[in-house]
């Protein structure tokens, strides 16, 4: 279920990406992080190398506090292993599509890219998903939502 | 009376062989109807939805169409977004099923459970065995009671009716079995990191009893009602072909990948809870066309009954819950989580930042991956097919809009 680091490092090195970190987290399993930049090459080498990370199991951000992880979690029915890659974006930033190697990402890109501020580059059709446009991104820390007594106040 | 004739029919309706000598003339036409000469289409944006009820919920699909072909789709979604990520970071762990159960409103059991193993990994916490027995008891009679909704449905949509009547005889079965054990018949919250809230009572077992009797006979009616019709196969078999590249490149999971030939289950290649303790085989087609999506739906809820059986058979003695606090606390660290709900994966992601409500929760939504792969095959069908294919796949929308 785990691939091995080596195999990963050895995989991303063939595409001239360093990966910041390869490791085994508890409950997660095998993370990768990268630079951002390096996300959507990153993917494309995972889905076609021996591995066969072809399965685009999910896409989401995480408000750290100091950027926006971009969570990728791949499948490979092939070998039946499993990675999460992660490149932290900073606020206000890109987020390059990889729906070209990997098109179950068309919609939840455009999902992570409204709720966390992201500007969605690449993509063949970057509009809004789930909420209407001018919309605060809402999955932000910095974004509160309002208590029952201030809607009842509003 | 006034006027004594026949309403409807002739005089001596049923009291006489009706007038079979009467020689039918079909009507020709003797010159072409204006215009007939130059006919031609051009192409249309239809708007489908959000209320229509084709659209099973409130799915707005645009469709761009040459006469009856489709030539482009999108759907529109977010009518029933509700923000369940975002108010997930101010409930408390044991709150937040109360949110999930509002996702995926047809299988609530299976939303709360992926929240509870994620939480459960983070903590480390060991599950009583009786209260994974019940877990899957519930999942699985809340499988049938989904895959129920979708049967009925999905034959309206091919233009049956008869067959929803059924299927909503046999879900009330079920849902009474679930609200004697929960309390709710749809709401569930039952399912608590730690185990479940409350155990099996005796009334439920001798509905879940009753049950079995029935259901067998049932989905053999159900499988001749709808299956054995031909107008039915016509309008399935064939149509709305995924193909395993298609279903493995757009995400799909469940009951829709393994209709495109990929044998993978969740619970049985990524088990969780009492699975690994049940017998129970994964249906697979390789068709990928409404009908093989039909064909393994069908046969998953047999293998579902099954299941059932050996749960009310063998369920073993013992707590219903761990000993876990009011309050939990996990570290902080994250966890990913994942179930086989009736519409396919539905994963949990968890991070903690060690306090008492989660920092982040990420519902993955299988309904949203099986919408994005239809609309990818819509162009180039007919738009009574993309009704089948939509209906096909077994979208629900709240699970899609969060």
């Amino acid at each position: 279920m785990q691939p091995d680091t080596a195999t990963v490092h050895s995989v991303l090195a063939g595409v001239g990406v360093t990966p910041e970190s390869v490791e085994e987290a508890h409950a997660v399993g095998v993370v990768c992080r990268v630079r951002a930049e390096e996300a959507r090459t990153t993917l494309a080498a995972l889905g076609t190398c021996d591995m066969a990370f072809e399965f685009l199991v999910d896409l989401f951000g995480v408000d750290t506090g100091e950027a926006v992880d971009v969570v990728y979690r791949l499948r490979s029915f092939v070998r039946d292993l499993e990675i999460t890659v992660k490149a932290a974006h900073p606020y206000d930033g890109d987020l390059a599509s990889v729906w070209e190697s990997h098109p179950a990402a068309l919609m939840p890109e455009r999902e992570c890219a409204e709720m966390f501020g992201l500007t969605l580059s690449g993509h063949p059709n970057p509009k809004h998903l789930l909420l209407t446009e001018g919309s605060p991104a809402y999955l932000l820390k910095s974004v509160e939502i309002r208590t029952a007594e201030e809607v009842r106040n509003r | 009376m006034t006027d004594p004739r026949h309403l409807t029919g002739h005089a001596g309706w049923l009291t006489q062989d009706p007038p079979h000598d009467v020689e039918y003339v079909p009507a020709t036409l003797t010159r072409a109807p204006m215009g007939v000469d130059t006919f031609d289409t051009e192409r249309l944006i239809l708007n489908m939805g959000p209320q229509h009820p084709s659209t099973h919920g409130v799915l707005r699909l645009l469709i761009e169409l040459d006469g009856e072909d489709v030539i482009a789709a999108e759907s529109v979604i977010g009518y029933l977004h509700r923000g369940i990520e975002k108010l997930a970071e101010s409930r408390r762990y044991n709150a937040v099923g109360t949110l999930l159960d509002r996702g995926d409103y047809v299988s609530g059991i299976m939303n709360e459970l992926a929240f509870a193993l994620a939480t459960e990994r983070l903590m480390e916490i060991e599950v009583p065995r009786r209260a994974q027995w019940l877990r899957v008891l519930m999942s699985e009679i809340n499988r049938i009671a989904s895959h129920l909704v979708w049967y009925g449905t999905f034959g309206l949509d091919t233009g049956a009716m008869g067959q929803f009547l059924y299927a909503v005889r046999d879900r009330e079965m079920l849902l009474d079995i679930l609200e004697d054990v929960t309390g709710q018949r749809m709401m569930f919250n039952y399912v608590r990191p730690g185990g479940v809230v409350a155990d099996i009572t005796p009334t439920a077992v001798e509905k879940i009893k009753a049950f079995l009797q029935t259901i067998d006979m049932y989905l053999d009616e159900h499988e001749a009602l709808l299956g054995g019709n031909e107008i039915f196969q016509a309008r399935v078999k064939g149509v709305g072909v995924i193909d395993r590249e298609t279903a493995v490149a757009f995400g799909l999971t469940g009951a829709n990948l393994r209709a495109s030939g990929v044998s993978f289950d969740v619970r049985r290649d990524r088990p969780y809870d009492a699975y690994p303790e049940m017998e129970f085989a994964v249906p697979v087609a390789d068709q990928g066309d409404c009908m093989a999506r039909y064909v393994v739906r069908m046969a998953e809820m047999r293998q579902s009954v099954r299941m059932v059986r050996q749960c009310i058979e063998g369920l073993p003695e013992g707590e219903h819950t761990a000993k876990v606090a009011k309050v939990l606390r996990p570290p902080a660290g994250e966890a990913y989580a994942a179930v086989e709900s009736p519409r396919g994966e539905l994963g949990v992601h968890v991070v903690s930042d060690g306090s008492d409500r989660p920092y982040r929760m990420r519902y993955r939504p299988p309904a949203l991956y099986a919408l994005q792969a239809a609309e990818a095959i819509l162009p180039g069908t007919l738009i009574a097919d993309a009704i089948v294919i939509l209906g096909s796949v077994d979208v629900v929308l709240g699970e899609i809009d969060r």
